[in-house]
């Protein structure tokens, strides 16, 4: 990673780890068919509303900012998109998952049923085509399974193959079922709780959440 | 919505031929030559820099060919005549004639060519072809008369001829595909093969002047290939450019007015979701760094930076030609 020289337009795409898996599966999934916008590393705590030269300047700092090459990893970049809403909307949408951090115990499971907040004029609301969940350490999960939502693509996306090589996971629906691993050797000799993350996005309004997850361990044997 | 859908009509697959110095850091001109204190009698490779620095990298390889395998030791001391030398020379014979029976000649097929010199360009450094017209290669014997020009003769033929399959230009005296002199046009000192990346060179007799000439002692280890080494090392200048044709898919991703104002990123909300700035209420403004570029499944496939962040309110439209190589 480095920094673009902002001398020169530059708008080479690079393929996504994703990107040249698919491409190297030849079976035709690899079909550019849609775009989505982001701003990943825009802090807007730098709009200047009060700039004294007006609103023309408001956006400076930003718009002289230099840009981060673009890097492979699918699941870190495309963060924050960008949305169309309404003109007018002071509230944006976000995920509620009802959790500011999910805590289980060897062996158990959890349900979460993803809300997004703010979204075309309803205060709470479920999104028709559902939401992506994203575990980054798939060790962690003995089973992550999406329901709630049916198409092919989707349902080959939420068959759980999870292996001890893969490191992260996504998986589609409506709702979320999460059972934490019930391995101990991932604990080590000393470790009695293991973290990772979720994410949760949805899949009409962009809007996302990364939450902690801890898992206890129960039994020393 | 935070997607939005490319039109049949919004990419184009295009190829485009990129010519570039031939060697390393895309530099045309080479004056400084290094070798390795070891080689084979196959061939010596060539460094831009001292092989034993980091930085070094092989840029071509020099090799000697004797239709009898003369000058290099038998590959099996019991089975004369089968040595590097005749490995080599029937190598390049099959790859540029195709057969066993038609030996290198570099006067029409009058005379045979029972000695050659191969210039082999490193398959990294020339990428698909090397580009004619650009070859100045300039050997050097010892003295300032004993100096050639040489070039390849790309300017001053009007038909492309073929050997086989391959392009093949003749090796003259001049510069940048151009003759010194008319009569120098039809002076033949070898043959150049750009798109198999070598050329080759008559170490019969016609370069004698600007090369040591090569030993045909039979039987024994003459390394006559280190001969044009020394002959390039004085001449202190090979040109060349490298070509090769990328094809390129473009994406034109058309964002329209009312599209994409609103933001997901957390640092424009407060907790609750509320803008942070009472001004974007009715005047929203984005900053897009990034296109992300997605199957029907929602699989981010590819990714494009833009060089600075590009403002996007409801007063403005957006075109973002993406390329794609492969």
């Amino acid at each position: 990673m480095a920094i673009l020289n902002n001398t020169v337009v530059t708008v080479d795409a690079i393929l996504t780890t994703k990107g040249r898996e698919l491409l190297a599966r030849n079976d035709g999934s690899f079909q550019i068919t849609q775009f989505s916008l982001a701003d990943d590393e825009v802090d807007y705590t730098l709009y200047n509303p009060n700039h004294p030269s007006g609103s023309t300047f408001y956006g400076e700092a930003i718009e002289n900012m230099p840009v981060i090459q673009a890097f492979p990893n699918d699941t870190q970049i495309m963060r924050y998109k960008l949305i169309t809403l309404p003109r007018g909307t002071a509230r944006l949408p976000v995920i509620s998952i009802g959790y500011n951090t999910i805590t289980l115990k060897q062996g158990a499971s959890l349900t979460i049923t993803p809300q997004t907040l703010n979204y075309l004029g309803a205060t709470s609301t479920f999104e028709a085509n559902g939401y992506v969940a994203t575990i980054s350490d798939v060790r962690l999960i003995s089973s992550f399974q999406g329901t709630g939502i049916t198409t092919t693509a989707i349902g080959d996306q939420n068959l759980n193959t999870t292996t001890g090589a893969v490191l992260s996971k996504s998986v589609i629906g409506t709702s979320i079922t999460l059972t934490a691993t019930t391995v101990n050797t991932l604990y080590g000799s000393s470790l009695t709780t293991l973290s990772t993350t979720i994410t949760v996005i949805g899949r009409d309004s962009g809007a996302r959440i990364t939450i902690p997850i801890n898992i206890q361990k129960v039994s020393t044997t | 919505m935070s997607f939005s859908r490319y039109a049949t009509d919004d990419s184009v697959i295009s190829a485009e031929t990129v010519v570039r110095g031939m060697w390393t850091g895309d530099t045309y001109t080479l004056s400084t030559f290094f070798t390795s204190s070891t080689y084979t009698e196959y061939y010596v490779d060539v460094y831009q820099g001292n092989p034993t620095t980091t930085t070094a990298s092989v840029q071509f390889d020099i090799q000697y060919g004797h239709i009898a395998g003369s000058g290099s030791v038998p590959i099996n001391p019991n089975v004369r005549g089968y040595s590097p030398s005749r490995v080599v020379y029937g190598q390049y014979r099959n790859l540029v004639y195709g057969t066993e029976t038609t030996n290198f000649s570099f006067d029409g097929g009058v005379t045979t060519a029972q000695q050659i010199y191969v210039i082999n360009i490193s398959r990294e450094r020339y990428k698909q072809s090397i580009q004619p017209g650009t070859l100045n290669l300039t050997l050097n014997s010892g003295s300032a008369t004993n100096k050639i020009y040489l070039t390849d003769d790309s300017n001053t033929t009007s038909l492309t001829r073929f050997l086989g399959e391959n392009r093949v230009f003749y090796i003259i005296s001049g510069s940048n595909g151009n003759a010194y002199t008319s009569s120098a046009a039809t002076t033949y000192y070898g043959i150049m093969l750009p798109d198999l990346g070598f050329i080759v060179l008559d170490a019969s007799g016609s370069l004698t002047p600007y090369i040591q000439a090569a030993s045909p002692a039979t039987n024994s280890r003459q390394d006559n290939h280190l001969k044009l080494y020394t002959s390039i090392s004085s001449g202190s200048n090979f040109q060349l450019q490298s070509q090769e044709v990328v094809s390129s898919r473009y994406f034109f991703t058309r964002i329209k007015n009312s599209e994409f104002n609103y933001t997901t990123n957390p640092s424009i909300i407060d907790d609750n979701g509320n803008l942070l700035f009472n001004t974007l209420i009715n005047s929203p403004q984005t900053f897009i760094t990034t296109v992300g570029m997605y199957n029907d499944n929602n699989d981010l496939l590819a990714v494009a930076k833009l060089s600075k962040p590009l403002t996007k309110d409801f007063t403005k439209e957006a075109l973002i030609r993406i390329k794609l190589d492969y």
